[in-house]
């Protein structure tokens, strides 16, 4: 007989559609149910009507499915307890499974059953329910599926990372209970959000899954089948286990309180079989909003489709609830974070004693942010109830804490207990042969069962392996129990060669960092596959922290060499070698090489050397060093704490006037020019200028009466009619923070009420600031305004919109006085520097070496100009297609949560454009190694930080509204008076080439639709914004305005996204980033832009939505208040794209 | 000197090797839109018709971007682009 398995290796299995949506379909009454108190109860229908699920059953294996799902979705003892029926469970699931095994057998080719089990209703990482509880209730489904004869067991629907573990023990625990193996099937959720409800990515649930040893590992419900391709790539490149694809039938859409699903049967297939074929399914099927006519569509599909082969490559990893972390990383070594174990962190201890599990947890996200990869977690205590202690800090860290943890305890219980409280991937530290293999077996049975990596000492019955011989030697046991015996992945054994202390100065441990080393070597070659890991800092135990923090660098730093994959370390001392001082290295290496000679002791001449010198508070080498060049890293690093101790000290014994002028702005100045070549990213710039900000303002009230480290000054405002704050405060910053004088005057300034201001406050210079196309043009008449008054000030200039090009030509043209282009920030500064130098002739720029010379000339302007058809649109505009008709007329409110931008969020444009994380003349490696642990952790922590508290009310409003194309205006009418204009929008026309206008993209004949939106985040996050910068929060302001704004962006991405759906047109929506470059249909315009620049509508957009209704107001200048607030009109055509005036 | 035809507008124009494609269009104003000019935000994507050998290599931002939306080897970011030879350019935006 043909077995699932079997199947599987020769064709692309189908399974069914929806069941819900087909019992819904029958209107089931009380009566049908029983009683109302049983009212949707649908597991029940088994049992009471099972000629509905025969009919079910039976539609959908003669749609073409060779495997249909039981009706169990909610029959285990939890769920059915909500309706008083939970001994009934077994039974139903008998029932149900030998009910669909009937209509199987009906058919004379192989079909199907596959046992289905939902998630239940409540989550056990939210502790809402117990392991124990829990697991026991799903026993009790897996025992009735299998005795009912289901083929395979599908654990589906999957929302939380901790139930599919303990569902998957039920299932295994019942298949060995009852001798009969069946396959296992998992199916996780992944919601719009981009993860499983309990905010688990894709990875994380494979990483977690993967030791369990599973046979399908695939996605079902939630969104169709386009949005799941991100996350069926990441499976489809990883897992090793067969691929499944079950989507609804397009995102849910809301249409007058109903739940509609949007793809029918012809829309739906394709869909589908697009995506086995790309990513190499091996199950298809329809969830939520599928019938049997979308498994009839897809049927002559999928017998096409050969079974598919992959080769997916799995790094091995550990999780946590939210994310996979490589137990390789590159660079080596991963840092196991070293302080949340009250054997060695003596504070952690304390805060244990006070059980303060806040303080715990924040010492956790300490190490989090100081670049642990993983956390080493004990809470052996004596005197105190330790599986307790697991339990109550567990339950409450997993949520809190994005690192996969290392659980560190000697007691079994402890293990067991702290494995069933983590949803993810843990690691179990640690077992060795000490006592013999009892205890070793019985924490390696309990890696298997929750699916765990080891750590392994080299420890046998003979006491710790000393030599590098013995070493291998324990390590090759404890391979061959681990991996060859308990079936563990090589991968997931992590060796620990031992580390012993060369502070003791005993003969014995003197070889043995030497030793060790050798061992790492030896393993890595003879035990291909396993990780090595060393508790490092042991080997400096017993010497004083300045000398500790050195050896363990360098102890790390040749571990890693020799081969060294993973360290227990405290993160925030790692030292860089290459800062380490020549002659420290020399000695602290001869030490940990054993380089004896005569007359000549390592272990003394450190001893001597650190005597007296103290550990730095934030742990570096930085107390070796003078004071005065401690100030200079201080500010090179940004690391503003640490500074202020510094300046304190420095102000004992030196000018202040001098602290500022040479060391602050000296080191200030290396900022700049390290900017300036590359070397250094914008975000680790105003952490500099803000370390700077509070270290001048600690030594101002020092300063001598009448001195000043001020070296000019400079007027700033961003021109009239301009609403954008951030470049020009970018300026003020830097300037500022660069012995500048700055007068911010803000924003939308009229060039009078500058030259007022200029005249009480006579300044160096004016820096104008801007962002819109529009503002250039306002400059270049400012400069003819400063013209006719007579003035020679020299003015700066600066904005997105400017180019080098017009500053020197047109607006020098405009004013006598002298005018600079200044690129970015430092270029106005270096101008600034000149200027008070007393050259007035400008600095050249800075960037591109080689400009070119020579004259563009244009050799030929082509007749190719469109022309203009009788209604004067451009001809190159095609007219054939038939509008869309929107599923309503007129205005409708929207609002998103902040998870639900998050997932629109285009981190690509965050990262690189808005945060300025640029590769510069970094190598490959650098850049990639600041996005990992600079970029995206900080996108991290923004994540977190708008998840607790709130910053954002995203709300919007947008609607459809009937429109007439007339030459270069759009007339809008109202929905329900088509007679009725509304508003009159007009636009400007290319004058060559295509000759475009907005409005050619629409109808002339009355018969269109014009899509308008508006979206914003509100009043609070513009509040937000301005508290940070008030509050010289520069790191924080820049990175929550660039967030805010990419968040505004995302959300009008996600409802220009709905109103494709509502038209019908989101057909061509590409998957992934490609979306964001318009990879759809049609086009979103907003005013300010190059196709339509004029501000002024945003006016009639604001009245058509009823923008008041959601607290936007239009300011005098016609841009939209608060800000991150952005409009847009929509265009359907498939010619609307971009293009400029 | 080096000629860049713009196809879209049949605008041919002349300039110095090794100029920005940026300069040239926006000197020439040849229709083509721009928006972060850093290579960040592709607004000016376009398709080298023809000698594409005499454009600049792309560097790492235009590479990632380009990348990351799958483009073919023929589109580049025109923000980016330096012009070393004759080139015909058709826009495409984002």
């Amino acid at each position: 007989m043909t077995t699932l398995d079997a199947l599987l290796r020769e064709k692309v299995l189908l399974l069914d559609g929806g069941m819900g949506t087909q019992i819904f379909a029958r209107s089931p009454t009380l009566e049908d149910y029983g009683s109302a108190a049983l009212e949707g109860c649908v597991d029940l229908l088994t049992e009471r009507r099972p000629q509905w699920i025969r009919e079910i059953h039976e539609s959908y294996y003669r749609a073409g499915a060779d495997a249909v799902e039981t009706n169990t979705f909610g029959a285990n003892p939890l769920v059915l307890g909500d309706f008083g029926l939970s001994t009934k469970a077994y039974e139903l699931n008998v029932q149900a499974a030998s009910i669909a095994k009937e209509v199987a057998r009906s058919f004379d080719r192989p079909r199907f059953v596959i046992g289905s089990v939902g998630p239940g209703t409540k989550l056990i990482t939210l502790g809402h329910v117990g392991y124990a509880e829990l697991l026991a209730s799903y026993r009790v489904q897996m025992d009735g599926l299998l005795d009912g004869g289901a083929d395979a067991i599908l654990i589906e629907t999957c929302q939380d990372l901790g139930q599919i573990k303990v569902a998957v023990r039920a299932a295994r625990e019942a298949m060995a209970a009852k001798r009969r193996r069946v396959p296992l099937w998992v199916q996780a959720t992944v919601e719009t959000t981009g993860t499983l409800l309990v905010g688990s990515d894709i990875s994380a649930v494979l990483t977690s899954l993967e030791p369990l040893g599973i046979d399908v590992l695939g996605l079902n419900c939630a969104t169709g089948p386009d949005e799941m391709h991100a996350h069926l790539q990441t499976l489809s490149e990883s897992s090793p286990f067969y691929l499944s694809c079950l989507p609804n039938a397009g995102l849910p859409e809301n249409v007058g309180g109903q739940v509609v699903y949007p793809l029918d049967p012809a829309g739906f297939a394709p869909k589908v079989l697009h995506a086995a074929k790309e990513f190499g399914i091996a199950i298809l099927g329809g969830c939520c909003g599928t019938t049997p006519d979308h498994i009839r569509a897809l049927a002559p599909g999928v017998e096409r489709l050969n079974a598919p082969q992959r080769s997916p490559k799995l790094e091995r990893s550990a999780a946590s609830l939210y994310q996979s972390v490589p137990l390789q990383q590159e660079p080596r070594p991963l840092i196991v974070g070293e302080r949340t174990n009250a054997n060695g962190s003596k504070k952690f201890r304390d805060l244990l004693a006070a059980e303060d599990w806040d303080g715990m947890i924040a010492l956790a996200k300490e190490q989090q942010r100081e670049g642990a990869h993983l956390l080493d977690l004990c809470v052996a205590y004596v005197g105190r109830d330790e599986v307790r202690d697991a339990d109550e800090l567990l339950g409450r860290l997993v949520t809190q804490i994005s690192l996969p943890l290392m659980i560190d305890s000697t007691e079994v219980a402890v293990i067991e207990r702290a494995l069933q409280r983590s949803p993810g991937k843990c690691v179990v530290n640690s077992i060795n042969f000490e006592d013999g293999d009892a205890r070793p077996r019985r924490i390696l049975e309990l890696c298997r069962t929750y699916g765990a990596a080891v750590v392994a000492l080299t420890i046998d019955e003979r006491g710790m392996a000393k030599s590098r011989e013995q070493k291998l030697e324990v390590a090759r046991r404890l391979y061959a129990l681990a991996v060859t015996e308990y079936g563990l992945d090589p991968g997931d054994l992590i060796i620990d060669p031992l580390t012993f202390t060369l502070g003791s100065g005993e003969e014995e441990f003197r070889g043995s960092a030497i030793e060790t080393l050798e061992a790492l070597k030896l393993i890595k070659a003879e035990l291909p596959g396993v990780l090595t890991i060393l508790g490092v800092s042991n080997v400096s135990f017993g010497l004083n922290p300045a000398s500790r923090h050195v050896l363990n660098a360098l102890m790390l730093y040749h571990g890693v060499r020799h081969g060294l994959d993973m360290a227990i370390f405290n993160a925030s001392k790692v030292i860089p070698v290459a800062k380490i001082d020549p002659e420290d290295r020399r000695i602290v290496e001869d030490l940990i090489f054993d380089r004896r000679a005569e007359g000549y002791d390592p272990l003394k001449e450190v001893l001597a050397r650190y005597s007296g010198r103290k550990a730095a508070v934030v742990a570096d080498t930085r107390t070796d060093l003078p004071v005065l060049e401690r100030l200079r890293n201080g500010i090179l690093d940004g690391a503003k704490q640490a500074l202020l101790l510094d300046v304190e000290e420095a102000l004992a014994d030196h000018d202040p006037l001098l602290l500022i002028n040479d060391v602050l702005l000296g080191a200030m100045k290396v900022v700049g020019e390290r900017f300036g070549a590359g070397e250094m990213q914008l975000p680790f710039v105003l952490e500099s200028a803000e370390a700077m900000k509070a270290a001048i303002r600690r030594i101002e009230p020092h300063l001598p009466k009448g001195g000043s480290y001020q070296k000019g000054r400079i007027l700033l405002a961003t021109v009239k009619g301009d609403v954008h704050d951030i470049g020009k405060n970018l300026v003020d910053i830097i300037l500022s923070n660069n012995g500048f004088e700055v007068r911010n005057l803000g924003i939308k300034q009229p060039i009078e009420a500058i030259l007022k201001e200029l005249k009480a406050w006579p300044a160096d210079a004016i820096g104008l600031s801007g962002l819109l196309v529009k503002s250039t043009v306002i400059m270049k008449e400012n400069l003819h305004f400063m013209e006719e008054q007579g003035l020679k000030v020299p003015v700066i200039l600066g904005g997105a919109a400017l180019t080098r090009d017009y500053v020197e030509g047109d607006c020098r043209r405009a004013y006598a006085g002298p005018v600079f282009y200044a690129e970015d920030a430092f270029e106005g500064l270096r101008h600034m520097q000149a200027l008070v130098a007393g050259d007035s002739s400008g600095v050249p720029a800075a960037a591109p070496a080689a400009v070119a010379s020579g004259e563009i000339k244009i050799l030929r302007r082509g007749g190719a100009a469109v022309p203009l058809s009788a209604s004067g649109q451009s001809s190159w505009v095609r007219h054939e297609e038939t509008p869309p008709t929107p599923p309503f007329w007129g205005v409708r409110e929207d609002a998103a949560t902040t998870e639900e931008l998050f997932g629109h969020l285009d981190e690509f444009a965050l990262i690189r454009n808005r945060w300025g994380f640029a590769q510069g003349s970094q190598t490959d490696e650098a850049f990639a190694a600041v996005l990992r642990d600079k970029a995206e952790p900080q996108l991290a922590r923004w994540k977190a930080r708008l998840a607790a508290a709130p910053m954002l009310e995203p709300r919007a409003r947008y609607g459809y509204f009937p429109v007439r194309a007339e030459g270069d205006a759009l007339q809008v009418f109202d929905p329900a008076d088509l007679t009725r204009p509304l508003a009159r929008l007009t636009f400007p026309r290319q004058a060559a080439g295509r000759r475009l206008s907005l409005p050619d993209f629409f109808r002339a004949d009355g018969t269109d639709v014009l899509a308008l939106q508006l979206v914003t985040l509100g009043q609070t996050a513009a509040d937000h914004a301005a508290r940070l910068y008030k509050e010289d929060g520069y790191a924080d302001y820049f990175a929550f305005h660039g967030l805010a704004t990419e968040l505004t962006e995302a959300y009008a991405e996600l409802l220009h996204a709905r109103i494709r759906r509502e038209l019908g047109i989101q057909g061509k929506d590409l998957p992934g980033r490609a979306l964001f470059a318009q990879g759809y249909q049609g086009s979103r315009y907003s005013y300010g832009y190059p196709a339509c620049p004029d501000l002024e509508g945003n006016g009639p957009i604001l009245d058509l939505l009823g923008g008041g209704e959601i607290g936007v107001r239009l300011s005098e200048s016609h841009q939209m208040d608060p800000e991150y607030t952005t409009s847009a009109l929509v265009a359907w055509h498939p010619q609307a794209r971009y293009f400029s005036i | 000197m080096v000629k860049v035809h713009f196809l879209l507008e049949d605008l041919l124009v002349e300039a110095p090797a090794g100029t920005t494609l940026q300069r040239i269009a926006d000197a020439a104003g040849a229709d083509i839109t721009f928006g972060c000019r850093t290579g960040s935000c592709g607004t000016c994507r376009v398709r080298i018709a023809e000698g594409l050998e005499h454009c600049s290599d792309p560097g790492s931002e235009e590479r990632d971007y380009l990348r990351s939306l799958d483009a073919p080897p023929d589109q580049r970011l025109a923000c980016q682009v330096c012009v070393h030879g004759d080139i015909a350019v058709d826009y495409l935006g984002l």
